[in-house]
């Protein structure tokens, strides 16, 4: 699985359009924005060009790609259409990634800056709260979440966001603490704003570009976490998504790769743009690192 | 830059090597697709044939010979499957394809790959091909069976059934020892048959024996409180191993009994080596059984492994011998085309296992018979097996497989027919999307047929979907309790209807476990058919009740049945006397030997 | 040596509040153990049911329950597996090398490759190779681990047949003790690769952020204006500090490296924890499940008391004990 080593200390709060510069001429950047373009545009726009339904039969089981009367990119091993899984799958995938990083962005950040900000017994108490969940196993549990209460996309979304939020929180809190200290904070502080204006109106902001990253990561960590519980028979077969067509297909990938290989490769690719964006960020943000 | 560019054509480079990997490395599945692509062509254009086979294979019970009620031969009949049949879902015939040649030679390791973890070795008290396998191989029994069905010498060296048939005797082999040296005496018979009847999920098998006699360590007679035509079959290595009763008979639990793995000491053929829960199971030929020169395998290893895909690869390259696990007829077929691999249908006849379309008859849409009859007629089976399956199972239209002679072939098929699917659900009061319905399954391997189920029934107008559930205990309980409303299931007739075929529709078997009565359907006529059809030794007797049941049934529909998956086993050519009898790898591999 | 104590008295209430977390979880969920428990046999007499649920003490009060189960922990007794009615003890050290033998390799493996690979980008940032290997790096971060497994075992035992298909060592080996070693490493090699690549990514990026970092700190150009040759002034200032974060990092990511072994051994029925475990969750094994929860969550705790006590050991700068930022 994934943790999120973020190099923080030396991303400085560079103005964004400075950032925006430098991340466009990321070539590798660049790509994978483009590349997450492609599958969201594919995801939501596909079905319009292409609206085969991804689980109805539709010829024989197991025909490979390019066999005649089979679709483009042939069929599973019940005989429905891999493109259009592949095309459809996505918005299963994403949705269910995308509520569990929001819910590990809400749980992390908030306990991270709750505990970075006031210190004392409340960062420990948040921290040893941390602790707990990054010593568990996270697939593990997460596996034993879904079986326990029904693969729903909901019961994955909570599984998964359940057990990546650590990291997130102790980035958060690591920021927190750096930012906390600094001139215009005290400044806020001296003309009398709440502590919950300073949090989220003055750090959070300044805290961004790291946090931008980390969710960057985190979401494909999500991606890649559906598509393991998917695999291991923990999806909800009435949703398709890509991680439960290579699950599915687990039992005949011997001889049909392909219901494998192209939603395998569409995971990929997602996971793969995403970490380049956040690659790409990172540097954006960090002038030390440009010497690449 | 060029820094950039670089760095683009590398990203492409790497994308196209990747493709062109998973391509290359599964050229050989390309090849085995498109003959597989044949092969389904061919058995499509056989489909009608397909339909017609059954009723060339029905005049064969007919065709037996004896006529006369002697309870030994009850269960005589031919079992072989009929050759055009397994031919057509591409069953290899064993002694065509790996001729045993040559006189046996002691010595070999056989390796078994199986995807069933059983929860320990002792076979009494715990039904199941898992514990089955590696039982019969530590574990002997009374009587053995042939290929007729016919019972055999084994660790009962004669029997007999009395006029009443209200008494069995058996007489014991002289000189039989437990793994620990300890002598096999009618007393463990006694124990292991008592124990069986308590302790053994087949309620019915045992239920009649009263008592066993003990009149001297070679002797048993079983009383029984009723004439059981079952109670020899049941005495099949798989079904009632001897267990020793001076190791089990301790007071424990016999269920959770620590011996049931540590140091199983056992009366069969091979004895245990090693036991690793979940992985490996070793067993060793034991030097003193009581068959001379048996068995003439040196070890048994069983490799338990969660996913037929490696057993299939091990097959391949040689590294496993034998399997019945694997998996997906996609696999099945990939095997078939291999020529170092013999893939048999031959084998395992007594199992009688059968897919089916169980309803809740509780609930109440379903309580209406046309509702299920309308199900009856929008799901496929032909498609179902000749499709989805990919021809490798045969479509089946009552729930007693056609290899018993109770097979009655003359029942209401509902062969797919959407119109007078609707009809009936109209004349039921149902119109489109009035009907709303959640089909289980077993999880996960049933997951491709119920999912063929789903979209027939939307076909009809009946807003269905899949009711998933992630392991197997949670739909055994789901469906244990009711709670479903259609489930696919898989259920074995295991030889006898008595032990497999009754569970399923007496009234009075609906105890809330699974693999009863879970579909909650109550008939008196067919209590009492099946009653009077468990208690006479009159095959014929036996074969007109028996005809009679299924036909209610099939008016009925409490089921509706869908295929007889032949249990297909996958053999390494070196395997000589492979075990393909009535009971295939549910028993002891006395006479198997490898050429090297 | 006080810091230590703390660590290992904070360790053990951090695992006495892991056990309360996943007991709860347990309890919470919906179905009943003792239809579990009664397996096929019992399962519809409700007699058996309720004499199952006494003697497993399944009626008694949550909390009682909760008490009594840590109270076995405590004693070293984790209960015994509904499955197999085998002690979860004896399961999990039966499973419990091979994992730690799979993460281990795995875990070398990425740190060696992985600070060679930072190392050398470092020094070359300019260059395509430099690229190349970032981009691989990535990719192997951002492929499903089983994907990269399932394919690796079609190439290389399928097609190719080096490697064995699946499992920790032949059934029907014969040998004497090295050759026996030598086939599991055999049997190791694919596993292992498919978890290292995982984390190959992250060691090589992390270290070659160190690397740049020292390779433009002032105290490395002084050595370098001193005239040290370029050779000492990499491998013996620069990398001791690329390697730090590498090592800490990896300490820590061991229980993420545990959760990636689940994956890979099921991919290659490698017997470790991680199958074990799931086969537990398929099979509603609540003993079983909580026993290997709870090793996972020591093991993590052990690897980070060692993964700290080397970090010291390293980083001579590092003496104060006290909260992990």
């Amino acid at each position: 699985m994934t943790d999120l080593v973020i190099d923080s200390g030396e991303m400085n709060a560079a103005p964004t359009r400075e950032a925006w510069r430098m991340f466009v001429r990321n070539k590798a950047a660049v790509g994978g924005l483009i590349i997450l373009i492609g599958v969201i545009l594919m995801t939501y726009l596909g079905p319009l060009f292409y609206d085969q339904d991804p689980t109805r039969i539709v010829a024989r089981p197991i025909q490979g790609p390019g066999t005649e009367d089979a679709p483009l990119l042939g069929t599973d091993y019940l005989g429905r259409d891999v493109l259009a899984g592949v095309i459809n799958g996505g918005s299963t995938t994403l949705r269910v990634a995308a509520v569990a990083a929001l819910l590990i962005a809400f749980i992390g950040m908030t306990i991270g800056a709750l505990a970075g900000f006031y210190g004392g017994w409340v960062d420990n108490l948040l921290m040893r709260f941390t602790e707990i969940f990054q010593v568990l196993p996270a697939l593990l549990f997460s596996m034993v979440v879904v079986a326990l209460f029904d693969p729903t996309p909901t019961t994955i979304s909570i599984a998964i966001g359940i057990v990546l939020w650590p990291q997130l929180a102790r980035l958060t809190r690591a920021e927190f603490l750096r930012l906390k200290n600094l001139e215009f904070v005290k400044a806020e502080r001296a003309i009398g704003a709440t502590d919950r204006h300073i949090m989220f109106k003055v750090i959070l902001p300044n805290a961004f570009p790291p946090l931008i990253v980390a969710f960057t990561l985190v979401m494909g960590s999500a991606i890649l976490f559906e598509a393991y519980l998917a695999f291991l028979g923990l999806g909800d077969p009435n949703e398709l998504s890509w991680g439960l067509m290579i699950g599915l297909n687990r039992p005949t990938f011997l001889t049909s790769w392909w219901t494998i290989t192209f939603p395998g490769l569409a995971i990929f690719l997602t996971v793969l743009s995403l970490s380049l964006i956040g690659d790409g960020i990172q540097d954006a943000y960090n002038p030390k690192l440009r010497g690449r | 830059m060029k820094r950039n560019n670089t760095l683009q054509k590398f990203f492409a480079l790497l994308l196209a090597l990747a493709l062109v990997a998973a391509a290359c490395g599964s050229s050989d599945d390309g090849d085995g697709v498109a003959s597989g692509g044949d092969d389904d062509t061919s058995v499509a254009a056989d489909a009608d044939g397909g339909e017609a086979e059954p009723e060339e294979a029905e005049p064969e019970p007919d065709a037996e010979p004896e006529e006369e009620t002697d309870p030994d031969d009850q269960q005589a009949i031919d079992t072989e499957l009929d050759e055009e049949e397994l031919e057509e879902i591409g069953s290899d015939d064993v002694e065509e394809a790996a001729p045993a040649d040559g006189d046996p030679v002691p010595g070999g390791t056989l390796v078994l790959g199986s995807t069933q973890v059983p929860r320990h070795l002792n076979g009494a008290v715990q039904s199941g091909y898992a514990t089955a396998v590696p039982g019969t191989q530590l574990n002997a029994s009374p009587l053995l069976f042939d290929d007729e069905f016919n019972p055999q010498p084994y660790l009962a060296e004669s029997w007999e059934v009395a006029e009443d048939g209200l008494s069995v005797t058996l007489n014991l082999v002289e000189g039989a020892v437990f793994h620990d040296g300890v002598p096999i005496t009618s007393e463990d018979v006694a124990f292991s048959m008592i124990t069986a009847r308590d302790n053994h999920p087949f309620k019915p098998m045992f239920a009649p024996v009263t008592e066993v006699e003990t009149p001297d360590p070679l002797t048993a007679i079983v009383r029984l409180s009723q004439p059981h035509p079952a109670i020899l079959l049941a005495m099949s290595p798989g079904l009632l191993p001897i267990i020793p009763k001076h190791i089990f008979d301790d007071g424990q639990d016999i269920a959770t009994h620590p011996r049931n793995t540590e140091d199983f000491v056992g009366s069969g053929p091979f004895r245990l080596t090693e036991y690793e829960a979940g992985s490996i199971i070793r067993m060793e030929k034991f030097e003193d059984f009581f068959i001379p020169e048996r068995p003439y395998l040196d070890e048994i290893i069983i490799e338990i492994t969660p996913d037929p895909n490696s057993i299939v690869l091990g097959l391949e390259n040689g590294t496993t011998h034998v399997s019945a696990s694997m998996g997906s007829a996609a696999n099945i077929l990939r095997l078939q085309d291999n020529p170092d691999v013999i893939v048999t249908a031959q084998g395992h006849e007594a199992i009688g296992q059968v897919t089916w379309l169980e309803f809740n008859v509780e609930d109440p849409v379903l309580s209406d018979a046309r509702v299920r009859q309308a199900i009856g007629y929008a799901v496929d089976r032909d498609f179902l097996a000749d499709v989805i399956q990919q021809g490798t199972q045969f479509p089946q239209a009552t729930g007693i497989v056609e290899a018993s002679p109770f097979y009655n072939d003359d029942v209401e098929k509902y062969d797919v027919d959407l119109d007078a699917a609707r009809a009936l659900l109209t004349e039921a009061g149902y119109a489109d999307g009035d009907i709303s319905l959640a089909v289980d399954y077993i999880p996960p391997g049933q997951q491709a047929d119920a999912e063929y189920i789903v979209q027939a029934l939307q076909d009809i107008g009946i807003d269905a979907e899949l009711n998933v559930s992630p392991d197997f205990p949670t739909w055994a309980a789901r469906v244990a309790a009711g709670e479903h409303q259609l489930t696919v299931n898989n259920v074995w007739n295991w030889g006898d209807p008595v032990i497999g075929v009754h569970r399923t529709y007496l009234s009075t078997n609906r105890v809330g476990a699974i693999w009863t009565n879970n579909t909650g359907y109550t008939n008196d006529e067919v209590d009492s058919l099946l009653e009077q059809a468990g208690q006479t030794f009159d095959r014929d007797e036996r074969i007109a009740l028996y005809g009679d049941f299924q036909e209610i049934i099939a008016d009925e529909v409490p089921i509706y049945f869908l295929t007889n998956p032949p249990f297909w086993q996958a053999i390494n050519p070196s395997v000589q006397n492979p075990s393909v009898g009535i009971w295939g790898l549910m028993s002891p591999m006395l006479d198997v030997w490898i050429a090297e | 040596m006080r810091a230590i104590a703390t660590r290992v008295a904070w360790s053990l209430g951090l695992l006495l509040a892991v056990i309360v977390l996943n007991f709860t979880l347990i309890q919470l969920a919906p179905g009943d153990a003792a239809v579990v428990l009664a397996g096929e046999s019992g399962a519809g007499d409700p007699e058996v049911l309720e004499q199952i649920r006494e003697e497993y003490g399944l009626n008694d009060p949550f909390i009682n329950q909760l008490g009594s189960y840590v109270g076995k922990v405590a004693t070293g007794d984790l209960g015994e597996s509904f499955f197999f009615n085998q002690p979860v003890t004896e399961l999990i050290s039966a499973r419990i090398w091979p994992t730690v033998l799979l993460v281990g390799t795995a875990l070398i493996f990425a740190i060696i490759v992985g600070i060679g690979v930072g190392v050398y980008t470092a020094r070359r940032p300019e260059s395509g190779s430099s690229h190349a290997l970032t981009v691989l790096a990535l990719v192997g971060f951002s492929m499903p681990v089983f994907f990269t497994g399932l394919q690796l075992v079609i190439l290389f035992s399928s097609v190719l047949g080096w490697t064995p298909v699946q499992g920790m060592r032949d059934v029907r080996f014969e040998g004497n003790w090295l050759q026996s070693q030598l086939d599991v490493a055999v049997h190791l090699i694919l596993p292992a690769f498919s978890l290292a690549l995982l984390y190959l990514a992250q060691y090589s990026r992390l270290s070659r952020a160190s690397m740049l970092e020292v390779l433009q700190s002032d105290f490395v150009r002084t050595a370098r204006a001193k005239g040290l040759s370029e050779q000492v002034v990499v491998y013996k200032h620069a990398l001791r500090n690329a390697v730090i974060p590498v090592v800490t990092v990896a300490g820590l990511q061991f229980g993420s490296l545990l959760s990636g072994a689940l994956v890979v051994e099921t991919v290659f029925n490698w017997p470790g924890l991680g199958r074990l475990a799931f086969d537990a969750v398929l099979r509603r094994d609540a003993p079983v499940l909580l026993g290997v929860l709870f090793m996972s969550a020591v093991l993590v705790l052990i690897v980070n008391l060692l993964t700290d006590v080397v970090y010291r050991l390293i980083d001579p700068r590092i003496r104060v004990g006290g909260s992990s930022a």
